[in-house]
């Protein structure tokens, strides 16, 4: 396995295991005010080594699976999640991804977009001032986590290949 | 390079054509009928999402059982004397119907079964599962209460579960009336500028002037909420004053996503007629 193989089932891993605790850790979030999204922390991390059309495949599947988890937004999630698995992975090749912070700067930008859109199309009510503000402490949270995840999947998958 | 290019250029047709399948896809998601999306929400929660649902199931047990018992406790107590009171009620209100040549009372029929809460947006849950073990065919619309008061109302069902929308969906609408007078109203949701999810009354006479603290309970108009259940109380008058009518911003009686248990309205008596709404108190 050569090292960018590595680094690419590596990441797999991280960003599913992202997903599985964003899902196992529901009633968690659901208590707090605001937290990170590890759902779409986990896409965007996919799609860092997915091509466009899977990681907007993947997106469409996770969207389903938080509608089936929050029995709202069937449809809109779908949309939101397939358009930001596809935008994400053709961002990764449309901007330089040679730069130290990257990958940061890449998942806060994209859990911002994403968050703010899954809540506009949500039924939520709030204002959008409050909506974006809440959107972008989210993506925060989002970004330290699964970039330190990023970090470490990258570096683990390193040192194996040698 | 730290993010390889794998995308060749003629996979870039063919990966935009799958993306705009599944937008299509989801735009026909998004448009499903109200017994569409829970087919679709049922089977996914029955299926791939049932062993992260089991495990949230488990932890709820573990952590709420101490809360669970103390609060079934004192929910018993509070139904013991209400039971003992009722029983009264119930005779002098035989004897009274008695006394005027009525017909026995109707009895209401309420299935019972378990609310689970949809995602806690900024103010809560909007929508919720209701599954019952009941053989009771359940007919939708209809009101959902809990023993405190109301909860919302069912508005797609198949088999013995249900979707509903609790009384904090921007859609929500539910015909009220004081308790004591004779001022009605619709009820809808109101959110206050802390984020508080409160109800308000609109519509009541602007000759009727309503205090503080009175009880708002459910008119029965409309044949989806039974009559008499618990809405909220008075807070103070609304903003809103339009023409010959006030407005008044309620207390609810169940905060939504607190509710485990509910119970979904049946106008009609399994072996009866159907039980027509009462007549407005305060008549002559």
């Amino acid at each position: 396995m050569n090292g960018d193989r590595a680094v690419s089932a590596w990441t797999g891993l991280a960003a599913g295991l992202l997903v599985t605790i964003h899902f196992l850790l529901y009633p968690v979030w659901a208590g707090l005010a605001v937290g990170p999204n590890l759902l779409v922390g986990g896409l965007l991390l996919a799609a860092l080594h997915l091509r466009a059309g899977h990681a907007g495949l993947l997106g469409f599947l996770l969207g389903l699976l938080e509608a089936g988890m929050t029995l709202d937004g069937l449809g809109s999630a779908t949309l939101v999640l397939t358009l930001a698995g596809y935008g994400a992975a053709r961002a990764r090749d449309l901007l330089f991804a040679d730069a130290r912070f990257y990958a940061f700067v890449y998942l806060l930008a994209g859990t911002w977009v994403t968050d703010l859109a899954l809540r506009a199309t949500g039924s939520g009510d709030s204002s959008f001032a409050h909506a974006a503000g809440a959107a972008f402490v989210s993506a925060l949270l989002t970004a330290a986590v699964a970039g330190a995840v990023e970090a470490v999947a990258r570096s683990a998958a390193l040192s194996r290949s040698g | 390079m730290r993010y390889p290019t794998i995308d060749r250029p003629g996979r870039k047709r063919r990966d935009f054509g799958l993306v705009a399948g599944l937008c299509a896809v989801s735009l026909l998601l998004a448009n499903l009928g109200e017994v569409g999306r829970l087919t679709v929400l049922r089977g996914l929660r029955a299926t791939v999402l049932a062993p992260v649902l089991a495990v949230h199931r488990g932890y709820e047990r573990g952590t709420g059982l101490a809360r669970q018992v103390e609060e079934l406790t004192a929910e018993r107590d509070s139904l013991a004397r209400q039971v003992a009171a009722a029983a009264d009620l119930a005779e002098e209100n035989h004897r009274l119907r008695a006394l005027v040549g009525l017909p026995e009372r109707l009895a209401e029929t309420f299935v019972t079964g378990e609310i689970t809460p949809g995602a806690a947006g900024d103010v809560g849950p909007h929508t919720f599962l209701f599954r019952t073990s009941s053989d009771v065919r359940l007919t939708v619309p209809a009101g959902v209460r809990s023993p405190k008061g109301l909860v919302g109302v069912l508005r797609a069902r198949r088999a013995g579960s249900a979707l509903g929308e609790f009384w904090t969906h921007p859609d929500f609408r539910v015909a009220a009336r004081v308790s004591e007078g004779d001022a009605t109203g619709i009820v809808r949701p109101f959110r206050v500028e802390a984020g508080e999810s409160l109800m308000l009354l609109e519509g009541a006479p602007f000759q009727a002037e309503i205090p503080a603290g009175t009880r708002v309970v459910t008119s029965g108009i409309g044949g989806v909420h039974a009559p008499g259940i618990p809405v909220g109380t008075i807070l103070r008058e609304g903003e809103s004053r339009s023409g010959w009518s006030r407005s008044y911003v309620i207390r609810p009686a169940v905060q939504p996503g607190y509710a485990r248990v509910g119970l979904a309205w049946i106008p009609e008596p399994l072996d009866g007629p159907p039980v027509a709404p009462p007549e407005p108190e305060g008549g002559p």
